[in-house]
């Protein structure tokens, strides 16, 4: 490989302009998945973050020391404060999934995101971390460039065409890159294990009382199940973190990767986990198949409806025109 | 006419040089403009490379001298910007023993009571959504090396269980702690509880406050 076909590479991969549909997606998604976060943590917010919790801000920076991005170092020690943080960071959520006043809210997200990682650290699980790190680089991608109220206002006021502007992904790459280093590194890290190699690493984890979610079959529990669970989990994650780059294996890692989460999510109880780390596989998926996918439900949603009644919406399909052309770029 | 001639000469050597100024001060801008795009690609390359490479030293598990090094030069940017990361649940080693801690509390009137910080295995599926964070910051708890938060939980523990008239007095927190052996044919037998005090703290009337 020469150094010219390694800058071609690199251009390519990161600035070849393409469709924002996939990251305008992970946007709704991203802001749907930091909105749950926040409701499933309201009832103890003030125990978690409030002056008088588990832990103390002075013991939260001595545990964590060095310069951080916490605004709870700056805002006033109080409960109404810590309060307001709630109400600010789940209002930026919310307009960051309409997409109004996109870049703006993505910066308050991540900047509020951190903030409460960095009071305390000791109740993040690997989730959170990806939506705070997946936040850092959804600042610097056109997540707004798609699917958002920012684009309607931009079309109204005859600013933008209505057919949707191709992009350059680095950011979105650098979100998918970071999940295949989270998938890549978990494998590494497993197979410095005995119990990984053994294939007896399952065993633990479903008889740890605190992740029992639903009920699991018997049959689940025999040692040679486990011993294929282990070893397939860490086929998946090398799987997931090295070969989804290659293109004839994507859909199908993607799709095996689904199940996986879906099996983890069935079992253990990590709440919201799975969800934050699938949210980003809308990534992977290349746009115009995305939106081949959302005409097919589209489809198959008005096809339903019309063997009631004839509908308007379907009078585009009559006259030829592909739906969802307006989120088409090319 | 030979003054006619001398201000057309004039008007068009003005409007040759209004033009050449102004085509001048185009391809500066234009010039400008490309200087500033080209300025702003090699930022976003830059941007780039550099989180790549600080992401990939900062989080692989590699045993090499290069690691440490990489990992202390992006250190203070990483733990600003919040970019630090660890991907190593259930590894190396899954946890490998059932725990849980307790508090014994003793009040002033001299009566006791155990208070059981949060378990997951004792609440309905509703419940575990939204306190599934106590699972974590339990498990943390226990750890030898953040004993510092220990102090701050058994405050908390001694507020949530005192009155004005009844304060909390000593809080003892205890770890149980039940290991998961597999027996030869993969069936597991639960152990039994093992008991091990990880703070004794006597509670301050301005910590009730």
């Amino acid at each position: 490989m020469s150094l010219r076909s390694l800058v071609k590479f690199w251009n390519e991969f990161f600035f070849a302009e393409q469709s924002p549909v996939p990251i305008a997606l992970f946007r709704i998604l991203y802001g749907i998945l930091v909105i749950a976060t926040l409701v499933l943590l309201h009832s103890d917010w003030l125990d978690w973050y409030g002056v008088d919790g588990w832990l103390s801000l002075p013991t939260a920076s001595r545990l964590e020391p060095g310069h951080r991005l916490n605004l709870f170092t700056v805002i006033p020690q109080s409960n109404a404060w810590v309060e307001a943080v709630f109400w600010a960071v789940l209002a930026s959520s919310v307009l960051l999934m309409l997409g109004l006043f996109t870049r703006m809210n993505s910066i308050v997200v991540f900047v509020f995101l951190t903030s409460l990682h960095q009071r305390n650290l000791y109740i993040t699980h690997g989730g959170d971390t990806f939506l705070r790190l997946a936040g850092f680089f959804l600042i610097f991608a056109p997540a707004g460039a798609a699917l958002s109220l920012d684009r309607m206002i931009r079309i109204r006021r005859g600013i933008e065409s209505p057919s949707v502007q191709a992009r350059s992904p680095w950011a979105q790459r650098m979100i998918q890159l970071q999940l295949s280093f989270l998938y890549l590194v978990t494998f590494l890290s497993k197979i410095k294990g005995a119990p990984w190699l053994q294939g007896t690493a399952l065993f633990y984890i479903y008889h740890l009382d605190e992740f029992r979610r639903f009920p699991l079959p018997g049959w689940f529990f025999r040692p040679a199940v486990l011993k294929l669970g282990s070893w397939s989990a860490l086929a998946l994650e090398f799987s997931l973190g090295v070969l989804i780059w290659v293109k004839e294996f994507r859909y199908i890692l993607l799709a095996l990767g689904l199940l996986f989460h879906l099996w983890l999510e069935y079992s253990l109880n990590i709440p919201l986990f799975q969800w934050d780390i699938l949210s980003a596989y809308i990534l992977f998926i290349d746009g115009d198949d995305l939106v081949d996918s959302l005409s097919g439900v589209r489809r198959r949603v008005f096809g339903a409806l019309s063997a009631f009644r004839s509908n308007p919406a379907l009078k585009h399909r009559k006259s030829g025109q592909p739906p969802f052309r307006w989120l088409r770029y090319r | 006419m030979t003054m006619q001639t001398t201000t057309h000469k004039r008007a068009d050597i003005l409007a040759r040089d209004e033009f050449a100024l102004w085509y001048q001060a185009d391809a500066a801008s234009e010039r400008m403009v490309s200087f500033a795009q080209k300025a702003k690609r090699l930022a976003v390359h830059l941007f780039v490379a550099s989180h790549l490479v600080a992401i990939a030293f900062w989080c692989v598990p590699v045993d090499s001298p290069l690691i440490p090094l990489c990992r202390d030069l992006v250190r203070p940017y990483f733990l600003w910007a919040g970019l630090f990361q660890s991907w190593d649940m259930f590894a190396p080693i899954p946890k490998g023993a059932n725990a849980y801690i307790e508090a014994t509390l003793r009040y002033q009137d001299g009566s006791q009571k155990t208070w059981t910080f949060p378990r997951m295995e004792q609440m309905s599926r509703k419940e575990k959504l939204f306190k599934e964070r106590y699972r974590k910051f339990a498990d943390y708890l226990q750890r030898d090396e953040l004993d510092e938060l220990l102090p701050d939980a058994a405050r908390h523990i001694a507020r949530l269980n005192s009155s004005p008239g009844h304060p909390v007095r000593t809080v003892i927190l205890v770890r149980r702690i039940s290991f998961i052996v597999p027996r030869g044919n993969g069936v597991y037998v639960p152990e039994p509880w093992d008991s091990h005090i990880l703070l004794g703290y006597g509670v301050r009337p301005e910590d009730l406050k």
